[in-house]
């Protein structure tokens, strides 16, 4: 457009009254975007980012494995893969959901036991299903406040053995007393279906989405797009058939499966309520897993001569009604937004934890996301949500892709349980 | 009184602060989309309006403000992204001083009431910048990521900057606040209406409009912390931003297309001037005054304010407006798309009742 019809497109605008659009500040959205690709050199970069293959609580080749272990095993591939020094590693952050007393005492222990010296701390956090992103995004702003200058966001779960009752302790009278705070501890299930009925999200919609996630899990295996960011990982496990105890290697995620439709998905029988719409096909699988993204300064990234994967920019932390938490992208997504100057024709990819099909496909349609650019490689539904592992796992897979395609804006962001919705904006490089 | 600024389409017009027979008027050729743009220096005597100075653009101009510090300048903004610094002063007819940093068209510049040493001027490339007029780059950005079709120092502190841009926010910046990636930012107000909480029970539901493009907004001059914005819903809203959750306080309708531009009386605190794209000028009372009409408090912010009263001279869209701040309380400058300026008493066009209230 010359500038003169972009001015009388704009001056138009303003005759349309209460019915009108607000235009788009032509010029400022591309400078958001173009502002983010630019390279300083107190970026917080991700120079290594992996995972290891998500598998099947109860079943799959992690069954009889430690969290603990699985952390190790993440934090030597990282350490082999950037070739970092892991003396100069300052602080680690593990996000994991279900391990007494946090897991802090055994994630210590597996990153010394992963060759990272004494003077590496460790320490524990959960945010529920944010929580390997939370680990994240607090070690890059401890490097960018200056507290350290190298470190670890990971993510672990053991779903295999930790996952149980045991997880919530039993609530006070006083919590039970007020309406909001008795919505804590309301099943995951029990809500999502609540909310699936409420939003209106129907069954159909919910089993499409559910298959298109297999589908291009499958897709995405099969073309190996996967192997860049799994860290094959050898473990013990116990063959359920023979009962004896095997030496493997898990490479691969076990949950996606092929020949997976909504057609198929629509046999399956409702979990939480008879007449309901959510099933084991629509929602996320249990698993086991275990995620690593080492951060540090561009400047300190180019002085170590580290490869640079991409760098964070932003993230955002919202709170919705716990009855409504699958909402919470949908609150955190625009947040992160706002933050790092974009909308969302400036992102490439966005991945949107599959806690629940009705959830997911609810925040994307609302915030009228392009449904071609979310969870290209499928999500949780098809391989699985360990829960505090998810948030770190999402970083390789977004960079992975985002590096293959030679796109650059990615987001990644979840609903937590509770209530909130976490985001983080990431750009490859 | 009238003076036509033939060929050009006014766009601002500003009384000088120092003499209450001068004006300044930007105007532009083809209606701002395309050419010249035009800044007229006018003189009042008792034999009408006669330009004392006349300035060519190369683009379009959207903006003007009168030097706080010297009587014979004024800074224009203009359609491509510069801003110029004219003064009668100088022999030609060629800005003193220009400055070019923004991207897109700058529609509005206001001078600092207080130290009268710095402006402020806003962009459609989604920035508003703070200047030193004795210095060539501008001293601080900060983003609104949006179209900002105007901005102000607070008239009263020489550190807050308020914004409103077509996102549909009245932004409040602080420069006293520490440099963080807020970028001085102290207040996000969505002019439409905060959204409910989803699930959330407290509170009562409140009104809340779509968002839509917010065009004009100033500083009330005797109530320090509100400000009137309006805009593309045609609605004007008050707002008082020692809370701003509250949403507006007032809201006036009656104008038929958007609010081009807003002036807050600087002899009544409860008396404001604005011209729309309905080619109307009115004048409101936001119904502040100790003797409004007393009404019941239950009926929301619509309930609030009266509209004193109308002018129906301009016959094309009115997109500046200005109170004189000398002499009879009830005079203001009007310029409009019919290439006119009208200087006009505002009594004129109300009842005996409300126009006494004009010395």
């Amino acid at each position: 457009m010359s500038a003169a019809q972009k001015r009388l497109t704009q001056v138009s605008g303003h005759l349309a009254g209460a019915g009108s659009k607000i235009a788009p500040t032509e010029g400022d959205s591309s400078a958001g975007r173009a502002k983010l690709l630019q390279k300083n050199p107190d970026d917080i970069v991700v120079t290594a980012c992996l995972r290891t293959a998500f598998t099947k609580g109860g079943k799959g080749g992690f069954k009889d494995t430690h969290a603990a272990d699985m952390l190790v095993g993440a934090f030597k591939s990282l350490i082999e893969r950037s070739k970092i020094d892991p003396g100069l590693v300052e602080d680690i952050a593990v996000g994991s959901v279900l391990p007494p007393g946090g897991g802090a005492t055994e994630f210590r222990a597996a990153a010394l036991a992963a060759g990272f010296p004494v003077s590496a701390a460790v320490k524990s956090l959960n945010r529920q299903c944010s929580s390997g992103l939370q680990a994240c995004v607090d070690i890059a702003n401890a490097i960018s406040a200056g507290m350290i200058e190298i470190g670890v966001g990971a993510g672990v779960e053991s779903m295999s053995l930790q996952y149980g009752p045991g997880a919530v302790t039993e609530f006070s009278e006083l919590l039970e007393s007020h309406p909001e705070s008795a919505n804590c501890k309301v099943p995951m299930g029990v809500l999502s279906e609540k909310m699936a009925k409420d939003k209106g999200i129907p069954r159909k919609v919910q089993d499409a989405f559910a298959a298109s996630s297999y589908q291009k899990a499958i897709r995405a295996q099969e073309a190996g797009l996967f192997d860049e960011e799994i860290a094959p990982l050898k473990v013990k496990w116990e063959n359920p058939k023979t009962g004896e105890t095997e030496e493997i290697t898990v490479s691969k995620d076990d949950g996606v499966r092929p020949g997976i439709t909504a057609e198929s998905l629509g046999k399956i029988k409702p979990a939480f309520a008879k007449d309901g719409s959510i099933h084991a096909g629509n929602a996320s699988q249990i698993s086991d897993g275990a995620a690593a993204v080492l951060l540090m300064k561009r400047s300190t990234a180019e002085r170590l001569g580290q490869t640079i994967l991409g760098k964070y920019v932003a993230a955002s932390v919202a709170g919705v009604a716990p009855l409504l938490m699958g909402i919470g992208p949908w609150a955190a997504i625009p947040k992160v937004f706002e933050k790092a100057g974009i909308n969302k024709d400036d992102v490439d990819i966005f991945e949107i934890n599959e806690a629940f099909a009705s959830q997911c496909v609810w925040c994307a349609n609302e915030l009228g996301l392009d449904m071609n650019k979310i969870n290209p490689k499928g999500g949780a539904i098809a391989f699985g949500h360990p829960l505090g592992c998810t948030g770190a796992r999402q970083v390789s897979t977004l960079l992975y892709e985002l590096r293959r395609r030679g796109e650059k804006v990615g987001i990644t962001s979840m609903c937590v349980g509770t209530g909130m919705g976490m985001a983080a904006v990431w750009v490859a490089e | 009184m009238e003076f036509r600024t033939a060929g050009y389409n006014g766009y601002a017009v500003k009384y000088s602060p120092y003499f209450d027979s001068r004006l300044a008027v930007v105007a532009s050729a083809n209606f701002g989309l395309v050419g010249n743009g035009r800044v007229y220096i006018l003189g009042l005597d008792a034999n009408g309006i006669h330009a004392e100075r006349v300035y060519d653009t190369p683009d379009s101009v959207y903006d003007l403000a009168w030097a706080e510090r010297n009587e014979t300048q004024v800074i224009v903004g203009g359609g491509d992204g510069s801003i110029k610094l004219f003064d009668t002063k100088s022999p030609d007819n060629f800005p003193v001083q220009e400055w070019k940093e923004h991207n897109r068209e700058v529609y509005s510049v206001n001078y600092n009431l207080v130290t009268k040493d710095s402006f402020v001027s806003s962009s459609w490339d989604g920035t508003v910048k703070v200047w030193d007029p004795v210095r060539p780059n501008s001293l601080l950005t900060l983003p609104t990521h949006s179209c900002t079709y105007s901005t102000a120092f607070a008239p009263r502190s020489p550190s807050i900057i308020s914004a409103v841009s077509s996102d549909s926010h009245l932004r409040i910046f602080d420069l006293r606040t520490n440099p963080s990636s807020a970028n001085h930012l102290v207040h996000l107000i969505p002019i439409h209406g905060y959204p409910p909480m989803p699930g959330s029970t407290y509170g009562p539901p409140r009104q809340t409009y779509a968002p839509s493009e917010c065009l004009t907004h100033d500083w009330n001059k005797y109530r320090d912390t509100v400000i009137a914005t309006a805009g593309v819903d045609q609605l004007i809203r008050t707002f008082d931003i020692r809370n701003p959750k509250a949403g507006p306080v007032a809201i006036l309708r009656g104008h038929d297309y958007a609010v081009r531009k807003l002036s807050w009386s600087p002899h009544l605190s409860d008396v404001l001037l604005s011209g729309s794209y309905d080619m109307t000028a009115r004048v409101w009372s936001d119904g502040s005054n100790a003797n409004a009409p007393s009404r019941p408090a239950n009926l929301g912010p619509e309930a609030w304010g009266d509209e004193l009263g109308r002018m129906n001279v301009h016959t094309e869209f009115v997109t500046g407006v200005d109170w004189c701040l000398f002499g009879a309380e009830g005079w203001v400058a009007t310029t409009a798309w019919d290439e006119r300026v009208c200087v006009w008493d505002v009594r004129s066009v109300m009842n005996p009742a409300n126009a006494s209230r004009f010395n």
